[in-house]
């Protein structure tokens, strides 16, 4: 009996320490997010020191992980340059796209830098910088098909697209009432899409060429790009509403940037070519 | 293989949240647990009418669901948590409810013929539950509250959803990485195996240690 209640007693206090510890923990965790009420966001994140990016981090060579597992690529680089323009560290918050403008809106986040296209929906709900991206977006489908070129050959076919994107409210807005029926299925990340399409689990996707290269290129696939591009979109940064000190601050940085010479630098570095102007 | 043997250490990041968030819900839901299960039996009726109703919504709605209404819902009030905090919350909160119901089930199962013996003897209510009707309860308890815990530690993997870069989250990163996807997710299926083997292993000498008085 008496070695039992020992025994019970270690175990509490261990769980007890671990408990202090974990809240510990929780506490700093808050308290970057919550900080002093600064006049407005910008301060805050000036005075926090550190500014929370949210990216999907599976869309290379927009922004994955590298080699040494940190976030990087062309949305990695350009935050961290905005960041060091700002005079703020940037901490990297990976999330799936589709959870991303939840996680801003519920302050998780001070900016997505995640290939966000600036749409006039979005807008309603966020602010955006100025475009930092065009990019073009084109039919991918398998080597071996030849009956999809363009939108109208969508008509009944499994069409794949990432979830919450604005190429899926595209397809489902626009492509789907001209074009007539054809089944949707949405992912998370632009592997997965790929992937099915390369096992025949779709018969088309569309995305932009960028995103695509690195991907095929390791693994081989099947697949190519058909006919015109089906449209152009341009990516901001997202933060949250009515935010104008931010969106100048950012807007600031960015021409900086592009003046300096470091955003062709960027672009170059991951894309292989000079930005279209 | 190689790539997984490369990327230990990434794993063991992962597998440290999944360890951090299943150690401390599984702590606050077995206090839960154990309040509401009490609650249940011999609180007054409108507190067995709230505890009832708490199990039920707890039961009757998916985890990720709980887990979304507490991050994202509850910014609308002002309540801002941490992703940690916030699956920690969940997961206590819906594991409790699961565990209530474990130990009702074993406190019910005790024969009643030990509290009338107890009372016999002169011991109060509380006396009676705490020496007579525990004891037992909780050997009862202890098979179907690790069927819980080892649920809880592969619910953890919901919490991807929430931006906690767990097990999970990992082997996703991971796959943007390299393009390859099997090596990865069978190396996480491994990695949560031995973690359940591992608290499975603990139960065990709970169960051992408590079966000694007899």
């Amino acid at each position: 009996m008496k070695s039992r209640k020992g025994w019970t007693l270690t175990a509490l206090l261990l769980m007890t320490v671990l408990v202090l510890s974990a809240c510990g923990s929780k506490t700093t965790d808050n308290g970057s997010s919550n900080g002093a009420q600064a006049n407005n966001e910008l301060e805050q994140i000036k005075s926090a020191g550190v500014i929370k990016v949210g990216m999907m981090g599976t869309y290379a060579p927009y922004n994955f992980l590298n080699d040494k597992k940190e976030m990087d690529g062309y949305d990695a680089d350009i935050a961290r340059e905005v960041a060091k323009r700002l005079g703020v560290k940037v901490e990297f918050v990976s999330q799936e796209f589709s959870g991303l403008t939840p996680s801003l809106q519920a302050k998780k986040l001070d900016a997505i830098i995640s290939q966000m296209t600036i749409t006039d929906d979005r807008k309603k709900v966020l602010d955006f910088s100025d475009p930092y991206i065009t990019n073009q977006v084109k039919i991918i489908v398998k080597e071996d098909n030849n009956d999809i070129t363009k939108l109208e050959d969508f008509k009944g076919k499994t069409i794949g697209v990432g979830l919450g994107t604005n190429d899926e409210s595209y397809l489902r807005n626009e492509v789907l009432p001209k074009v007539g029926d054809f089944t949707i299925k949405t992912y998370d990340d632009v592997i997965s899409s790929l992937k099915d399409l390369n096992a025949g689990r779709i018969d088309a996707t569309i995305n932009n060429m960028y995103a695509l290269k690195p991907i095929v290129d390791a693994n081989g696939f099947n697949i190519k790009a058909v006919g015109e591009p089906i449209k152009s979109d341009q990516a901001g940064i997202a933060v949250r509403k009515d935010n104008p000190e931010l969106v100048a601050a950012l807007n600031d940085a960015l021409k900086g940037m592009k003046d300096d010479g470091t955003y062709n630098t960027i672009f170059k570095k991951w894309f292989g070519e000079e930005p279209a102007q | 293989m190689e790539l997984v043997f490369e990327n230990i250490p990434f794993f063991l990041k992962g597998a440290y949240y999944t360890l951090y968030v299943t150690v401390i819900s599984m702590f606050f839901a077995f206090i839960i647990g154990l309040l509401v299960a009490i609650a249940r039996l011999k609180g007054p009726m409108w507190l067995r009418m709230i505890a009832r109703f708490y199990v039920s919504i707890m039961r009757g709605t998916p985890l990720l669901v709980q887990l979304f209404v507490i991050y994202y819902g509850l910014v609308d009030y002002g309540v801002t948590l941490g992703s940690l905090t916030a699956a920690c919350l969940g997961l206590s909160l819906n594991a409790g409810a699961f565990l209530s119901e474990t130990f009702r089930g074993a406190i019910q199962a005790v024969p009643k013929g030990q509290t009338e013996a107890a009372y016999a003897t002169g011991m109060t209510p509380a006396q009676t539950m705490r020496r007579i009707i525990f004891p037992q309860a909780v050997r009862i308890a202890i098979p179907p509250m690790g069927n819980t815990f080892i649920g809880m530690l592969k619910e953890t993997s919901l919490v991807a959803a929430l931006g906690v870069t767990e097990l999970l989250r990992s082997a996703q990163l991971l796959v943007a990485q390299y393009y390859v996807n099997m090596p990865f997710y069978l190396a996480i299926g491994v990695i949560y195996w031995i973690m359940s083997i591992g608290f499975s292993a603990i139960l065990e000498q709970v169960e051992r240690r408590l079966a000694r008085a007899y």
